[in-house]
């Protein structure tokens, strides 16, 4: 069984597109903390917009991703609204992809 | 939504075909089943979809009752397909039958819509516009009904009328015939659709605008004041537009103004939506539901002319009021739907099939599931067809009528095509495995 740590989950969920900007949910800066506790995992993470059509399928397809881990028997995703998203909040590369401009 | 491609489908083809649709005065059969096809047919279908879709989302609730949009479906497709008929012939009892049928569709549409609104959390202003929206769709197909039995006659319905609920029914009928004759009838048609083309289709283009433009683009509505004043000037001068329409009143030019007004604040508020937006990038739905708003300027601008009380009412008057009616309805509102229909129907497909392939395999994005290129050729063809069609609609050219409608034509055929490429998503999803650059996907998920 593999160590898991932080940057392992985060890689994971670089697999996790938003199908309207086209970019994963981690270069998007929608990731706000990760908890490692043993073999269970805690993401809190967040959206663009609140009421966005594809949260239940997001968050869904985070758990499922962090489930198929090497290592992780429990798996939890909490979508937060509290700090609300801002793009300042993406990387490089996410900014990349999405058009969006410096901040 | 499918319903609503195949009827612009049919509605562009009858214009290539019979392109002196556009070149002759817009008050025969013809013009007028056509527009109930392409009103009715086109943009009330894919309006209406839309909104059992969307309005959940733009709201944040649930939609009250699936049940009852499927009855709705049923009673729009015999009424519109009875009525686009009728029209044709000119069967005016018929109308009325058909046009119940859709009435009653409408009824059901309604109070779906208005029991899914009591049940939104927090009312805001596109709440607001959809609320109004409905109050004036009813009024728009109430309004035509009442035309409708107005320019009936109830002399065959003597022998029938000898039980009490049918003697009541042709007696009210009766009455409210004579009730509408003392309206001009070119000036009830008019008002009937500034109902529906203002009152709902252009209302609803504001509201929702305000909250999936900022959603889109990833933006916030920058005042909320004035978003709300742009929905309250927009209604109240609907009420005086459609009452100075039906009477011929001089006020006309004046509540013209007042939505010119109310879309001058709607504009003011986009633009700075836009401006703060942080999404530079603006995919093509986006510059079609822009552009299709920035036809709202001419097409404001010749309301105003065609209001004015001193206007002659000659041949090319006439020729006016077809351009302001094709601007509305192709230039503005059908535009305006074929780019929205771009950020909904992928939205659609995929939440369908891919939602819940999430987590489990390599999905596509939405913008992978159609052509931007074919977009992009849709695009501008269109505007080239509309700019050529009014052209050819003033000069009352056919030629040049059939030039204009073939290119929008083309158009159709684009969204019809990159359509059909989202929906073979459906049958033969596009997914892949992850990559594998970590050993940490030890087990595949799915």
């Amino acid at each position: 069984m593999l160590n898991i740590t932080e940057s392992t989950i985060l890689e994971a969920l670089r697999q996790i597109i938003d199908p309207e900007l086209g970019c994963n949910i981690v270069d998007l800066g929608l990731i706000y903390n990760v908890t490692i506790t043993g073999t269970k995992v805690r993401v809190m993470m967040t959206l663009t917009t609140p009421g966005c059509p594809m949260h239940e399928s997001i968050r869904q397809g985070a758990q499922t991703m962090l489930l198929g881990l090497d290592g992780v028997v429990e798996a939890e995703v909490e979508v937060v609204w509290d700090p609300p998203w801002h793009p300042s909040m993406m990387t490089e590369i996410g900014r990349a992809a999405t058009g969006v401009g410096d901040f | 939504m499918l319903i609503g491609i195949v009827a612009l489908c049919v509605g562009a083809a009858w214009l290539v075909f019979q392109p002196r649709l556009l070149a002759t005065y817009h008050y025969n059969q013809y013009v007028i089943s056509l527009t109930h096809l392409l009103v009715l047919g086109w943009i009330c279908s894919v309006v209406m979809g839309a909104m059992y879709q969307m309005a959940p989302v733009a709201l944040e609730t649930r939609l009250y009752s699936e049940k009852l949009a499927w009855g709705h479906l049923t009673f729009h497709l015999v009424g519109v397909v009875g009525m686009v008929w009728m029209f044709r012939t000119w069967n005016m009892k018929h109308i009325g039958h058909f046009g119940s049928l859709l009435t009653v569709g409408v009824g059901l549409f309604v109070f779906n819509m208005a029991k899914t609104l009591l049940r939104v959390p927090k009312w805001n202003v596109t709440a607001s516009a959809v609320a109004a929206g409905l109050f004036w769709i009813s009024s728009g197909v109430s309004a035509g009904l009442l035309i409708a039995v107005g320019k009936c006659s109830y002399d065959s319905a003597e022998g029938l009328a000898t039980a009490g609920g049918v003697r009541t029914l042709v007696g009210g009928l009766r009455s409210l015939a004579a009730f509408m004759s003392r309206f001009d009838t070119l000036s009830a048609m008019h008002a009937h659709a500034h109902l529906s083309g203002v009152g709902f289709f252009t209302m609803l283009i504001v509201g929702v605008s305000y909250k999936l433009i900022p959603m889109f683009t990833l933006s916030d509505i920058q005042s909320k004041r004035r978003a709300a004043g742009s929905v309250l000037l927009l209604n109240v001068s609907l009420a005086g537009s459609f009452a100075s329409i039906l009477l011929r009143s001089p006020w006309k030019v004046a509540f013209a103004l007042g939505v010119v007004g109310a879309l001058a604040l709607y504009g003011w508020e986009l633009a700075a939506i836009l401006r703060a937006r942080k999404r530079r990038m603006l995919d093509w739905g986006i510059k079609y539901f822009l552009t299709a708003v920035a036809l709202l300027l001419p097409m404001t601008v010749l309301a105003v002319v065609l209001s004015w009380p001193s206007l002659p009412l000659n041949a090319f008057t006439g020729q006016l009021e077809n351009v302001y009616g094709l601007l509305g309805l192709v230039g503005v509102i059908s535009f305006a739907i074929i780019g929205m229909l771009y950020k909904i129907v992928p939205f659609l497909v995929w939440f369908t099939r891919y939602s819940r392939l999430v987590g489990r395999a390599q999905v596509p994005a939405l913008a992978d599931l159609y052509s931007t290129r074919l977009q992009a050729i849709g695009y501008w063809v269109f505007l080239a067809g509309l700019a050529s069609a009014c052209a050819a609609t003033l000069a009352s050219s056919e030629i040049a009528a059939r030039l204009g409608c073939g290119l929008i034509g083309l158009c159709v055929a684009t969204l019809a095509l990159n359509v059909g490429a989202m929906l073979s998503h459906l049958f033969k999803p596009r997914i892949s495995p992850f990559m594998a650059t970590t050993p940490i996907l030890a087990r595949p998920a799915c």
